[in-house]
């Protein structure tokens, strides 16, 4: 693509992300608010596009479409209010959080500023991907697994940690059967 | 790719979806009547517009365009001869399970913005069912992708000059087909929007352009989802005597009429079932087929 074919590109949808970004927080259904954050990464996925990162763009477009989907599934599980009806509000322990987030958006913003990057161009026709598959499945390999491994963790945990009960397993409110078993007998 | 790209695509996804329909109706044992079909379709641009009166209506209005847009960008990632395909990308595989993606939020958001029990419900059947389906698609993919060395449509068509993938990676087909049915929206897999059961569920609020816009896109949802089997599995246009686009064609026709005989003949099981299974065997099964794409390629593409 041309420069002025990726600028044409790159500042709106950078101006539409982080809209759409803002608004995840500024919305009060976890529905709505995961459709936004799908919206704002998918967009992200077109950036990497328009700045011919084909792989990663690709990519990003494919991965953040499962993983919002699997997010709105997983607050409809767990959250009392998932359609917002009761006025929720996305954001807690305001002055706290936004004062982390100002930081970190700082520190990130002083690391792509300060880092000295490489100016060559990749050279295309699937180079690259073969190149990003040795870096997964050799260097990187170790802190690859160990996110994954993490991940799937987190979600064990997570489904667990809602089940009815929590993890202490207390015992249902009186009246209901607690789970499958229980129901059958 | 040319200024004229865009336009043969969409040229391609209408004839598809036409002859779709006709498919549709001669599977269902009527007589195909393509004036009639046309004849609905344009009554349906007349209809006006159903709007419900909710907080996330634009959810609603907004699924039935993303739905199209999901399917027509899957179908131009599909190569109808050599040099004639949409969107000719490195990645072009990935791009095709990376538009299929958007289906399922796109069926979420219109059961979830009209705001119907039933069609939330609906829409949440199809995100169980395409989470467990998500995984199998994408991987099955990556193992028809490994003997081509390439995640070219085009490339993994020509490492099938003499093989066809369907004989070197069967499981992967038999995994794949069932997905692909289920991701264009197809019965067994039609759990959003099963009319017996939902009256119609996710899809069912639809009138006017958004029902004419969502049928299109079931319809182009079948072909891409034909066309990519086919280039995937059937060596795509590879073919004695014929030109390619022939057979490549002819392949696609015979394998979306394969998917529309099964919908019609298939009872549909109920979602837990099918859910748990797909979770149990299909995703197990599924990285068996990478680990026999490597080996197969391993001893017999290098």
């Amino acid at each position: 693509m041309s420069d002025l074919a990726t600028a044409l590109v790159f500042w709106p949808a950078a101006v539409l992300m982080l809209l759409t970004g803002v608004y995840v927080f500024r919305t009060s259904s976890m529905a709505r608010a995961g459709l936004l954050l799908l919206a704002s990464l998918g967009i992200e996925g077109l950036i990497f596009l328009a700045l011919a990162s084909e792989f990663l763009g690709v990519l990003q477009v494919l991965m953040m479409s499962g993983e919002m989907v699997i997010m709105v599934f997983f607050m409809v599980m767990f959250m009392a209010d998932p359609g917002g009806l009761m006025g929720m509000d996305m954001t807690h322990d305001k002055r706290r959080s936004a004062g982390v987030a100002v930081l970190i958006a700082v520190l990130l913003a002083a690391v792509a500023v300060l880092t000295d990057w490489p100016a060559a161009m990749v050279e295309g026709d699937g180079r690259s991907i073969e190149q990003i598959g040795f870096e997964v499945m050799g260097r990187s390999m170790f802190s690859f697994l160990f996110a994954g491994v993490t991940i799937l963790f987190a979600m064990v945990g997570g489904i667990m940690l809602a089940q009815q009960g929590g993890r202490l397993g207390l015992p249902a409110p009186a009246g209901e059967p607690r789970d499958e078993t229980e129901r059958e007998r | 790719m040319s200024n004229w790209t865009p336009l043969a695509v969409l040229a391609v996804a209408l004839a598809g979806a036409l002859a779709v329909a006709l498919l549709e109706q001669l599977v269902g044992g009527l007589r195909p009547a393509p004036i009639a079909i046309l004849r609905r379709a344009a009554a349906l641009l007349d209809e006006p517009l159903s709007a419900p009166h909710r907080p996330d209506a634009w959810l609603y209005h907004l699924a039935p365009p993303l739905l199209l847009a999901a399917a027509m960008l899957a179908l131009a990632t599909v190569p109808w001869a050599p040099g004639f395909r949409g969107i000719d990308l490195s990645t072009g595989a990935i791009l095709f399970s990376a538009a299929l993606a958007y289906v399922s939020p796109a069926v979420f958001m219109a059961g979830w913005g009209s705001g119907a029990p039933l069609a939330v419900l609906g829409g949440f059947r199809f995100l169980a069912l395409m989470l467990a389906y998500a995984m199998p698609l994408a991987m099955v993919v990556t193992a028809v992708a490994a003997p081509a060395a390439s995640l070219r449509p085009t490339a993994i068509v020509e490492a099938q000059d003499s093989v066809p993938m369907l004989v070197s990676q069967p499981l992967a087909f038999v995994l794949f087909v069932p997905a692909a049915m289920a991701v264009a929206l197809l019965p067994p897999f039609d759990l959003a929007h099963a009319s017996a059961e939902l009256g119609g569920g996710a899809l069912g609020h639809y009138s006017g352009v958004h029902a004419a816009l969502v049928g299109l896109a079931q319809r182009v949802l079948v072909v891409a989802v034909a066309g990519m089997t086919v280039t995937l599995f059937l060596a795509g246009w590879h073919g004695p005597l014929l030109p390619p686009a022939v057979w490549m064609v002819g392949k696609t026709v015979a394998v979306a009429t394969l998917l529309l005989w099964g919908a019609r003949r298939v009872p549909r099981p109920p979602l837990d079932w099918l859910v748990a299974w797909t979770w149990k065997l299909a995703i197990p099964a599924a990285l068996g087929v990478i680990v026999w794409g490597g080996l197969v390629t391993l001893l017999f593409y290098r």
